[in-house]
């Protein structure tokens, strides 16, 4: 068996016994990536040389961190020390950041190892990939299709194999949409629950970092370990963490699941649809407690959504001037440089959202953009907290289809209804997940969405949990080798 | 719904492309009315502007340690000394 196909766990325990050496498993990583990442493109920048030197220290030292020998891809709008982070962006093309982010200090404090930084939308902008400034990344299920975004290099990357796990960043969808449309698990936590102090904001109310992997028992090992307190983010929360682990295959103590009626799911792919109520079927079988639920408030979430993230966007993208770091573009004047410096260096999504946020924080319009956005925010709010006094989790199918091809949707709102499922539990703060719900016709991976109770990660998890054994999935594994195999033909 | 566009480039400062602005301009008036159809909720609710109800925490001063000076003004585009440099500001028109 090619060390490629062991899951995080699995990987990490041989380490940690002795019976597997990092520097084994990192190589055999290089050489996976290396034959294969010319087609998916899901890294911006390795880190070769560098993890095969963290690699050896890890296999040298007598007692090992929990996450001894993982070997973990990063989205590229997390910052590493000394290693190139350039959100996909011509701004930051060369930006090589002094600090790590919390995370990233986190998971190599037990012992991961950083394999490269993965291709996203610009600033996270977007919901397929197409908007890196560098190039779009491959759904690895199909080399046609895109891998979903803004998270798509992390997505790809561990559906190829070619990353154990990764960090993605959701802010309306983009870890769980990318999840869903290559076939791995996709959390994001809490609002709160992960501190973001070396996340590139975006949009600083909404933005999370989450796990991409392809177990559930995957993701619960690196949530407890990103999770938690840190002085640095003031939004990060002193609840404490649990033991996830040692919560996934507890008895479970509620079984009333909250699920979308027939009516909720007009306008979807019929598959998607089929998919998800072959699912409520099962639960019912499992026995349990399984009650239609309406959320009126829903078909607002968007137009919500997409007022309150280009503000804050408009907010924290003001930065980028050519002053500090980043591309600065030459001119006369100062007022000049920022302008051209903006100009040349973000691309038109980025621009697109800046302006729109600008004009919903503007003089005479605030009032009936923003502000209202703020207060359709609080209904959909409440809307989650009635409806957990009510059931345990919400289900909802992850993205309104399976994977569309690279420039297939030019239109930018039709790309922004990708995110009709997953923008309101961004909005309400609560945790939500997507795994691997069954393949379409066409074989294409579909997702479920898992919402749960804010804090409640471990019942979030230790419920999909008991799904994923059920639903069988099967990866893809035989097809990544099919690929392989012709390139090395 | 018409939009100002240049006004609202001036304030975001950006300039877009002759390419861009076309596209732009039409884009955002589609966005700009898809995003209109939130009138339409009732809202009588207060504002919620963070998922978390958090009052600010207060901690003691601690002197710790930042980045060191050299590494972060490796960073800027143009310096001179220990100092950031940046074209002109005033520029006496």
């Amino acid at each position: 068996m090619n060390l490629v196909q062991l899951n995080l766990k699995e990987a990490v325990e041989l380490v940690r016994k002795g019976e597997l050496l990092a520097e084994d498993l990192v190589r055999a990583y290089v050489k996976h990536i290396e034959s294969l990442d010319n087609r998916i493109k899901a890294y911006l920048t390795y880190n070769f040389d560098r993890a095969l030197e963290r690699a050896r220290e890890i296999d040298r030292k007598p007692s090992k961190g929990k996450l001894a020998g993982a070997v973990i891809a990063v989205k590229d709008n997390i910052v590493t020390k000394g290693l190139r982070t350039t959100c996909a962006s011509r701004l930051l093309e060369n930006f090589i950041p002094p600090y790590d982010a919390t995370v990233v200090e986190r998971l190599e404090a037990e012992d991961a190892i950083i394999i490269g930084k993965t291709n996203l939308d610009e600033f996270a902008m977007g919901s397929s990939t197409e908007n890196s400034a560098f190039f779009p990344t491959r759904n690895p299920w199909d080399l046609e299709r895109v891998p979903g975004g803004s998270s798509g290099g992390s997505a790809a990357a561990v559906a190829a194999y070619e990353a154990m796990a990764a960090l993605g960043s959701d802010t309306g969808g983009s870890v769980r949409q990318p999840a869903a449309f290559c076939g791995v698990v996709g959390l994001k936590p809490t609002y709160g629950r992960v501190s973001r102090y070396g996340l590139v904001a975006f949009a600083s109310s909404l933005d999370q970092i989450g796990p991409l992997t392809r177990s559930v028992e995957d993701s619960a090992l690196l949530t407890m370990v990103i999770s938690g307190f840190d002085r640095r983010d003031a939004t990060s929360s002193s609840e404490p963490v649990p033991d996830y682990m040692a919560k996934l295959g507890e008895r479970l103590e509620s079984k009333k699941v909250g699920v979308l009626a027939a009516s909720e799911l007009k306008g979807i792919e019929e598959e998607v649809a089929a998919n998800y109520f072959a699912v409520v079927d099962k639960l019912k079988e499992l026995g349990f407690e399984v009650e239609e639920m309406s959320f009126p408030s829903w078909e607002y979430a968007l137009p919500c959504y997409y007022i309150i993230a280009p503000s804050e966007a408009s907010s924290n993208l003001a930065r980028y001037d050519g002053v500090r770091y980043g591309l600065r573009v030459e001119a006369n004047s100062l007022a000049e440089m920022y302008l051209k410096t903006r100009t040349v260096g973000f691309g038109s999504e980025v621009k697109r959202r800046i302006l729109l946020g600008t004009f919903a924080l503007s003089s005479g319009y605030y009032e009936a953009f923003y502000a209202k956005a703020a207060r359709a925010r609080q209904v959909i709010t409440r809307e989650f907290t009635a409806a957990f006094e009510k059931v345990d989790f919400i289900l909802t199918p992850t993205t309104p289809e399976p994977a569309f091809k690279l420039g297939e949707i030019q239109d930018p709102i039709s790309m922004y209804l990708q995110d009709y499922f997953t923008v309101s539990a961004s909005l309400a703060g609560v945790p939500a997940i997507s795994i691997p719900s069954g393949l379409s016709s066409e074989g294409l991976p579909l997702g479920l969405q898992v919402i749960g109770r804010p804090f409640m990660e471990d019942k979030l998890l230790n419920f999909v949990f008991l799904l994923e054994k059920k639903l069988e999935f099967k990866n893809n594994i035989s097809e990544i080798i099919k690929y392989q195999r012709k390139e090395e033909e | 719904m018409k939009i100002d566009l240049e006004h609202v480039c001036r304030l975001a400062n950006l300039e877009l492309t002759e390419e861009e602005k076309l596209p732009i301009s039409l884009q955002m008036e589609k966005i700009v009315e898809w995003v209109s159809q939130l009138a339409r909720l009732e809202t009588g609710t207060e504002e919620r502007y963070s998922p978390v109800d958090f009052s600010l925490r207060m901690e003691e001063d601690q002197v710790q340690p930042s980045l060191p000076q050299e590494e972060v003004l490796a960073l800027a585009p143009e310096k001179e000394g220990d100092f950031i440099k940046v074209p002109k500001v005033l520029t006496g028109k």
